[in-house]
């Protein structure tokens, strides 16, 4: 479970406090995969951004015990200038890898970069580089994952190939996605959380929430 | 299973700050030019001020070797002005990477640092071989105390750096004026010349300057013969003290609210 405790969380801007949450509090249960809808503006990606600790409310915290990704979306944390070798060891070391050597293997098998793995990644074609953010994230057993969009990059085989990670992957983990691809979603989520002025609803039934959704 | 190792707190920065210097000395080490320029570019400087300077005195400055005595001067300047710099493009630089909960502004300007005395570490090493060939005899009288007047320069480079990079987020404007900050400094340490060769009633324009008083006292520490009249440990001490705690207290209360912009 993840439980958000008194959220708040505004943004500035010249016309005052543009607040986003306002005191929220909320549990996201466990043994689901979810997915986040909202419309534009409904703070979706913030809400993303401060269950990954990306990003700060300003007044209130999240508690959980689960080990959660970042949020992993098109590059994050690539460096054009490193190897897809470099860039898998520094995101690696980042997140407290025990065993270096097979985390790299392991990427390195997922991307299916071949040899371009050990080049710098500014050689990559657009669809090798979330290849590379996505296996580098699927790679570390997590408990959650939290998935922007990323599966819809890539070629036909990628996508089915990273379809199948993600559903073994729940087995023994969850994801929590924010796309805007009904389909997308419907692959790999069974219930989902709609997000309106500030307030969260969960829905055990996706096809009710996306319902809900197309009336917002 | 790929797990993830328990970590404390203390373990988690170690890591972090590990992988990011490991990241900067890769991307720094592909400007291969740029890198030997940062070691070459300080020797040429100090032989055309000692050159300048040698003229007048015909080799001696207060009883230093005058190169000697502009080493001194300028390799602490530029310890100060370049890590200063590289600590306040850290934070801008490296925002992407904050999507890591375990990555925050902090750890991006300490790798920043470390690379920047890596750096100057090569600098020394080329200075020391530059002086070797010349034929200037080495001579460091109190070793550990001009390594702590260097490192206390280096410290106050990082606390300064990390309070504009944290205030540049607010205020973008800052950054075009960096080096309308920085420049004048290059004047206002007495990195070509000696707090003594001002007169006295002029010493208050300059010694507001801890870092002014870092370089007299690191060559004084070099050469007693050098005098510290003038320049104090304390005031330097303090000074950085002051301004290192002023800087975390101020990054502390803002940190969050910066990268969320």
């Amino acid at each position: 479970m993840i439980r958000l405790n008194n959220i708040t969380k505004y943004y500035h801007s010249t016309k005052g406090r543009q607040y986003v949450f306002k005191d929220l509090s909320f549990d996201i249960p466990s043994g689901h995969n979810i997915a986040l809808l909202g419309a534009n503006g409904a703070g979706k990606s913030t809400l993303f951004k401060i269950i990954a600790g990306s990003d700060y409310p300003n007044r209130g915290n999240v508690q959980t015990d689960l080990s959660i990704s970042w949020p992993v979306a098109l590059s994050t944390g690539i460096h054009q200038h490193m190897t897809g070798r470099e860039n898998t060891r520094f995101i690696g070391r980042i997140n407290g890898i025990a065993d270096l050597a097979s985390y790299e293997k392991r990427v390195k098998d997922f991307a299916e970069l071949g040899n371009k793995y050990d080049l710098p990644v500014s050689t990559y074609s657009s669809g090798m580089k979330p290849r590379l953010a996505f296996a580098c994230s699927i790679a570390i057993d997590f408990d959650v994952y939290l998935i922007d969009e990323v599966t819809s990059v890539g070629d036909a085989k990628f996508r089915k190939k990273a379809k199948e990670a993600l559903v073994n992957k729940s087995k023994s983990a969850n994801v929590i996605m924010v796309s805007h691809q009904m389909d997308e979603l419907q692959q790999f989520c069974d219930s989902a959380i709609v997000l309106q002025d500030g307030e969260l609803t969960f829905y055990n039934d996706l096809e009710e929430a996306i319902k809900k959704y197309r009336t917002l | 299973m790929i797990s993830l190792k328990r970590r404390s707190a203390w373990q988690t920065w170690r890591d972090v700050i590990f992988a990011l210097f490991a990241r900067e000395i890769r991307i720094g080490f592909n400007d291969k030019f740029g890198l030997s320029w940062a070691v070459v570019q300080p020797i040429l400087f100090i032989l055309l001020l000692s050159f300048l300077r040698g003229r007048l005195n015909g080799g001696d400055t207060h009883s230093l070797p005058t190169f000697v005595f502009m080493a001194y001067g300028l390799l602490t300047i530029q310890m100060f002005i370049q890590t200063f710099t590289a600590c306040f493009n850290a934070v801008k630089k490296n925002m992407a990477l904050f999507a890591f909960r375990q990555v925050q502004p902090l750890s991006a300007v300490i790798a920043a640092a470390l690379f920047e005395l890596l750096v100057k570490i090569f600098v020394i090493v080329g200075i020391v071989i530059a002086m070797s060939f010349f034929g200037i005899e080495l001579r460091v009288n109190n070793p550990l105390a001009v390594l702590y007047y260097f490192l206390s320069v280096w410290v106050l480079a990082v606390a300064m750096g990390l309070f504009f990079a944290i205030a540049a987020i607010y205020i973008p404007e800052l950054k075009k004026i960096q080096s309308l900050i920085t420049r004048p400094l290059f004047f206002l340490s007495a990195v070509f010349f000696s707090l003594q060769d001002v007169p006295k009633d002029y010493w208050w324009l300059l010694n507001w300057n801890p870092i002014l008083h870092a370089i007299e006292l690191s060559r004084y520490s070099a050469y007693p013969t050098y005098g510290s009249n003038g320049v104090s440990s304390v005031f330097l001490g303090v000074s950085v003290l002051f301004i290192a705690f002023m800087s975390l207290f101020f990054y502390h209360a803002m940190w969050k609210k910066a990268i969320s912009r």
